[in-house]
């Protein structure tokens, strides 16, 4: 179980560090098919980042800012926006994750409509290892049993 | 050349150094010296924006494994 530390330097360097590994992150997925990086880096970046705040400040108080409920959701949510832009390419006449087929949905050109197509499809990688990141070090760190649960099971602290 | 060199006396202070807080300051040490040998290869290779992309994320990566082991540490109580 992952205790809340009292060292104050530990502690402010991760609440200023944390906005910046932000900016970082989405810079990385943005930038990513002109740069080293995409989809997947910057979700661990951005995973990294919450990890970094689940390590310093605690399960209760990393819990308020992202809960396993909501980084479950998210996880299903980055995967809904890939699978769903590779389908609506499908459903557009053209072949799965073929970007091309949604200029016509856009009204640009298909080199910009291929484009848009690979940034929608990196933010929604993005999100989705940035939750599985975050749920899988939740799950290591509190063994699989939350601190309202073990009053319910008896389980020992 | 004798970054290379530096990086092989901190990898044997990390292999039979005396103590996991030597490992671990050797460890951190070693991500350091391979972040400057990445940009030195950057400037090498004449792509310098695109290393130093990548050794921000080592730098960062470095930083969080260390405050990640010194943690385990401390909740097993070895310290």
């Amino acid at each position: 179980m992952t205790r809340v530390t009292d060292d104050i330097i530990i502690r402010t360097v991760a609440r200023v560090f944390m906005p910046f590994i932000q900016i970082y992150a989405l810079y990385v997925i943005m930038h990513g098919h002109h740069s080293p990086g995409g989809g997947f880096q910057g979700g661990v970046i951005l995973g990294a980042s919450f990890i970094l705040y689940l390590i310093t400040h605690g399960v209760e108080d990393a819990k308020k800012r992202m809960s396993e409920l909501k980084a479950g959701l998210l996880s299903s949510f980055g995967l809904l926006i890939y699978s769903g832009i590779g389908l609506l390419c499908l459903i557009l006449g053209s072949n799965y994750l073929d970007y091309g087929g949604l200029s016509t949905l856009l009204n640009v050109i298909p080199a910009q409509a291929r484009s848009l197509g690979i940034l929608g499809i990196e933010i929604g990688v993005g999100i989705a290892v940035m939750a599985v990141m975050f749920s899988v070090f939740f799950d290591i760190s509190t063994g699989g049993i939350l601190p309202e649960d073990e009053e319910d099971l008896g389980v020992n602290k | 050349m004798g970054l290379f060199a530096l990086v092989f006396l901190c990898l044997y202070r990390a292999v039979f150094g005396p103590g996991v807080l030597n490992r671990i300051a050797a460890i951190s040490a070693i991500g350091t010296k391979t972040l400057v040998i990445l940009l030195l290869m950057g400037f090498i290779y004449n792509r310098v924006e695109m290393f130093v992309d990548i050794s921000m994320v080592y730098a960062l990566l470095n930083f969080i494994g260390t405050i990640t082991a010194a943690k385990y540490l401390e909740m097993k109580g070895e310290l």
